[in-house]
């Protein structure tokens, strides 16, 4: 029993997560004793506000990343939650959760539409989530238009309780946001390593011909998890909309490349087969420590972050890439013998 | 008759006849888009798409992508601005430009043939590190007030409404095309994108070829921002923001599969055109531009899912061929042997 908890142990030290775990502690700590207003719970959980949608997002899209697709329509998914959520409750005039519903729901159409074109139809995922992005906020777009408000000023006024899903604090620190996206986290890691259906995507992914002779419905399961990644999209959507107060069409046109940065940066294999809900959670949370601690603690301006992002994903990828490199192991094995 | 036939079954001709029977569609609706003028106007304003569809097909037809290409427009777009604007000379700006979009060019096709990343992801992280490139050299400001000279060329006319960009791209996706398809160097993109390792058998220098799709692409991206330039006249932080979509966009449309091996630079920008007359086509149909994304979103997964489940048919129908083919040959010198 201590015998497989040590080798548990050391098989953890030796995993991604954890290199990504002291990446997030070196963060916290470098930024923490350049400004110790940092270590304030309310900053420091605040921090992962402006990128929370992102962190529930890569969470799904990581299912998506695990069968060997890619989904790159969720960042338009959003903004056609937010401005459906909007004018069904402002327009519509129906009642706040019900819209949220409505919202959700449309998300999952959308993630079924993209979902059943590369499942059934053998369409490369890149190229229907393109189309799926032109789409979906295009589609936005034109709701935005049923509106009596104009489109580029967003619908605002939400009710009180609506606005509590991104206000309240847990014990007065921990916002409702960060809640959200811990429990999402938590059914995404069961869903994944726990139950069935989260090996049979992974099968999916290793060997598609392998799992469907072995009796798993592959295109059903690789339809399956587009809809939970539109899903995801919607609740991100729906949660951005209440922390800005306004409802919009175009407010997650920019998260397409933070979000497989995130999955990526992960540890989740772009070819399949590999990755996990831990990895991406930890490494969206890094990213958004980073974006948040480099203005506060260094001053760095807000429109920089792009930079160290990056420079973050290249050295990981190449780092990676280069340990699984033939002729680098065998470089290392030489020195080691030495 | 053969050539017919050949060109009748080479995907660009698809997209060529989309293009003819848009263009037809729409002119029954509203005649006054047959007017030279309006038609020549969708081949004007496709040059930024163009320049940046036929570079980035040199990568997806070696089977990889190239998603910084938007960034590497806005950063060669900002920094050739800014040398015109300080009264440096067309020559150098354009020279600069090139040269700063080769190399992220060869950046990327470094990243991604010799260190071995998965193209989407090394791509992405230099999207994002050029990307912020052009805040820290811009400052976040406006690339404005640049020479009148330089921002009129895009309006000289060649014949007619014709400008001299459009002109001069066409006459280069000509030469680029017939390279690509007909010399023994420029098949190798096609050939290292169908089968690699095939490649590499038969002596292909795939390292290298990638390298300089990768090279080529940022070249053209670089030509993009500066034709961009001439045509916006100002260079904002934001400038070339998700055009990378637009252009692998366009290459589908284009004929051109992001599987690599398939499609031609000519598909790629034909595709440019019909990407960016949409918002002309929906003005003369009478719907406002707002439908620009949804329907370009339509026309993109329409076609694609087409030419897929038809490409997988025949896939599926050859396999079929060739297996009954060989039972019958095999049946015949079974017999043969038993004689």
């Amino acid at each position: 029993m201590g015998k497989s908890f040590l080798e548990k142990a050391k098989k953890f030290f030796k995993s991604w997560e954890f290199v990504l775990l002291l990446i997030l502690i070196g963060e916290i700590v470098i930024f923490a004793t350049k400004n110790p207003k940092f270590l304030m719970p309310r900053v420091l959980f605040g921090s992962l506000n402006d990128i929370i949608s992102i962190c529930i997002i890569s969470l799904f899209v990581t299912f998506v990343m695990i069968t060997g697709g890619i989904d790159i329509q969720a960042g338009s998914i959003v903004g056609l939650s937010s401005i459906v959520l909007g004018v069904a409750w402002q327009d519509a005039g129906i009642n706040i959760w019900v819209a949220v519903l409505l919202a959700i729901f449309v998300a999952a159409i959308c993630g079924a539409i993209s979902g059943y074109f590369v499942a059934y139809c053998g369409v490369q995922p890149m190229v229907v989530t393109l189309g799926g992005s032109f789409l979906f906020s295009g589609i936005a777009l034109l709701v935005s238009n049923l509106s009596s408000t104009a489109s580029y000023k967003g619908i605002s006024g939400f009710p009180e309780s609506f606005l509590q899903l991104s206000k309240f604090r847990l014990f007065g620190v921990l916002p409702a946001q960060v809640i959200i996206f811990l429990v999402l986290a938590v059914i995404a890691y069961i869903l994944l390593n726990r139950t069935k259906y989260g090996r049979m995507i992974f099968l999916v992914g290793v060997n598609k011909d392998a799992a469907e002779y072995s009796g798993i419905n592959v295109k059903f399961i690789t339809m399956t998890t587009y809809i939970l990644s539109g899903i995801s999209a919607a609740i991100a959507g729906i949660i951005l909309t209440s922390y800005l107060g306004t409802a919009k069409s175009d407010i997650g046109m920019t998260f397409t490349l933070p979000i497989i940065t995130a999955v990526v940066l992960g540890g989740t294999l772009s070819t399949g087969g590999k990755g996990t809900v831990v990895g991406t959670a930890l490494a969206a949370i890094v990213i958004g420590v980073l974006k948040f601690g480099l203005p506060l603690c260094f001053k760095v301006p807000q429109q920089y972050l792009d930079i160290p992002v990056g420079m973050l994903l290249l050295v990981v990828v190449i780092g990676r890439s280069l340990l699984t490199n033939p002729k680098v192991i065998a470089l290392l094995h030489k020195e080691d013998k030495k | 008759m053969n050539s017919v036939k050949k060109l009748l079954k080479a995907r660009e001709s698809g997209s060529l006849l989309f293009l003819v029977l848009l263009i037809l569609l729409v002119g029954f609706i509203n005649p006054s888009f047959w007017q030279p003028a309006s038609l020549l106007g969708c081949l004007n304003d496709s040059v930024v798409f163009t320049l940046l569809a036929v570079g980035i097909a040199f990568v997806i037809l070696t089977g990889e992508i190239d998603v910084s290409i938007g960034a590497t427009l806005g950063m060669s777009a900002a920094v050739g601005a800014t040398i015109l604007r300080d009264g440096g000379s067309v020559v150098v700006a354009v020279l600069v430009a090139l040269l700063i979009g080769a190399v992220i060019g060869f950046i990327n096709g470094f990243g991604v043939s010799v260190l071995q990343v998965p193209s989407l992801i090394f791509t992405l992280g230099v999207n994002g590190v050029v990307r912020g490139l052009i805040y820290v050299y811009t400052g976040g400001a406006w690339v404005e007030n640049l020479p009148a000279t330089y921002t009129r060329a895009s309006n000289v006319k060649l014949i007619g409404e014709l400008t001299v960009f459009y002109a001069a791209t066409f006459v280069f996706v000509l030469i680029a095309n017939y390279i690509v398809t007909k010399t023994r160097r420029g098949k190798y993109f096609t050939a290292v994108g169908d089968n690699i390792s095939g490649a590499t058998l038969v002596g292909i220098p795939t390292t290298a070829t990638k390298v300089s799709a990768y090279v080529i692409c940022g070249i053209l991206a670089a030509a993009a921002g500066m034709v961009y330039t001439s045509r916006i006249g100002f260079i904002t932080p934001t400038a070339g923001n998700n055009y990378e979509m637009k252009a692998i966009a366009a290459c589908v449309l284009g004929g051109v599969a992001l599987t690599g091996g398939q499609g031609s630079l000519f598909g790629a920008a034909i595709g440019a055109i019909i990407m960016s007359s949409i918002s002309r086509i929906l003005v003369f149909l009478g719907f406002s531009s707002d439908y620009d994304n949804t329907i370009t979103g339509i026309m993109l997964i329409v076609i694609v899912v087409v030419t897929t489940v038809a490409q997988n048919r025949s896939i599926i129908k050859n396999r079929h061929e060739i297996l009954m083919a060989r039972t019958n040959k095999s049946g015949e010198n079974k017999k043969g042997e038993t004689v």
